[in-house]
């Protein structure tokens, strides 16, 4: 039995400290996720906590054969997707200027600095779907058949979806270029 | 598209993005504070976790299989459920398939600049390569027809890469992500 499958079965047995080890390990990717997705931190700790507390609600429905974690993650994109839609039309603000990919020399993609915001803005710039698609492909590196389970999107439309997400982010680099 | 093939811009951002953020402890507490106000999840009796949902994997032979008996017990209750003449009962409801006709429906839009024009929409994945429209000569009108079963479709076209909702449609309202769909309701019969 995996260390989340005997969590589980801890919690179910009335042991609610065995949710804050699943807790502990999973909050870190999930906020990763959550973060990039939507753009700021204080959403994104609403989506955590409302992701841990119905999983926490929902545990006896987990079924274990299932990847924990894939369970998780499915309740935590569609609670990004809820917050998204709450606050559709609300202005985002960025503040950070990306001066130093601006500035390189050569113009060349080497920017190494640890700016989230500047990840931050790039990414707000995708449309919701794309981004949600780029960061389970290249973020969090899941397969096309694991984004499916997820997301409840067909294969064919993920795989367009982050190409489409790629094409973007290469027209971006080519207007910083040619700038 | 393999990881290889990235353009180093995309990588960068990729890698950019794939580091681990830093989360606030405090928040940890919290998510814990409200997990231990909740009554504690207790494990489904035996007999309804039997009656819990479960996918099954089956092999492609077996799948066949399945596949043959199934349109096998459907012909031989169609049988039953019609008449000598093929006519339905008089009373019984008509089959699953009467119930959702599939209609062509026809799809339009005027954009006399574009030079690639696409219906997207939950009919076919939101995949812009199922449904390519074709231009109408002479005009800025670009077409489609599609079969749609009875119901509510949501979908958009993309324009030259642009995903723009239906000018001539209801929309559904923001989905969520920033975008509006446009609804097409496809009654029995419908042809538009």
């Amino acid at each position: 039995m995996s260390d989340d499958a005997a969590d589980v079965q801890r919690v179910l047995a009335g042991d609610v400290d065995a949710y804050a080890a699943l807790v502990d390990r999973y909050y870190d990717r999930c906020a990763r996720f959550a973060i990039r997705m939507l753009g700021n931190r204080d959403d994104a700790e609403d989506a955590l906590q409302a992701t841990f507390l119905r999983a926490y609600k929902a545990l006896n429905r987990y079924q274990e054969r299932d990847r924990f974690s894939a369970w998780l993650y499915r309740i935590l994109v569609n609670q990004c997707r809820s917050i998204a839609a709450r606050r559709a039309h609300r202005e985002k603000v960025f503040i950070r200027e990306e001066a130093l990919l601006l500035n390189a020399p050569d113009r060349t993609p080497n920017w190494t600095g640890e700016d989230e915001e500047f990840v931050q803005r790039v990414l707000s710039e995708l449309d919701p779907l794309l981004r949600e698609a780029f960061l389970l492909k290249y973020i969090e590196e899941l397969s096309y058949e694991e984004m499916s389970a997820l997301t409840g999107v067909g294969v064919s439309a993920l795989k367009m979806r982050v190409k489409r997400a790629c094409d973007r982010l290469r027209e971006r680099w080519e207007r910083i270029k040619n700038d | 598209m393999t990881d290889s093939e990235l353009h180093p811009y995309v990588e960068l951002i990729a890698r950019e993005a794939r580091r681990p953020v830093a989360s606030d402890p405090a928040a940890r507490a919290r998510v814990m504070a409200a997990v231990r106000a909740e009554p504690a999840p207790r494990r489904l009796p035996v007999w309804l976790r039997a009656f819990q949902p479960r996918p099954i994997t089956l092999s492609p032979a077996v799948g066949g299989l399945l596949a043959a008996g199934l349109v096998g017990l459907g012909v031989i209750g169609g049988n039953f459920a019609l008449n000598r003449d093929g006519r339905n009962p008089v009373g019984q409801p008509p089959s699953v398939a009467a119930r959702l006709p599939v209609s062509d429906t026809v799809f339009v839009i005027v954009a006399p600049q574009a030079a690639q024009v696409s219906l997207v929409g939950d009919f076919n994945d939101w995949d812009a390569s199922k449904a390519p429209l074709v231009r109408v000569p002479n005009s800025g009108l670009w077409k489609v027809t599609v079969p749609l079963p009875a119901g509510r479709h949501l979908y958009q076209f993309v324009v030259d890469g642009n995903w723009v909702p239906d000018p001539g449609a209801p929309v559904a309202g923001d989905d969520g992500f920033g975008r509006t769909n446009s609804v097409r309701i496809v009654g029995t019969g419908s042809a538009l």
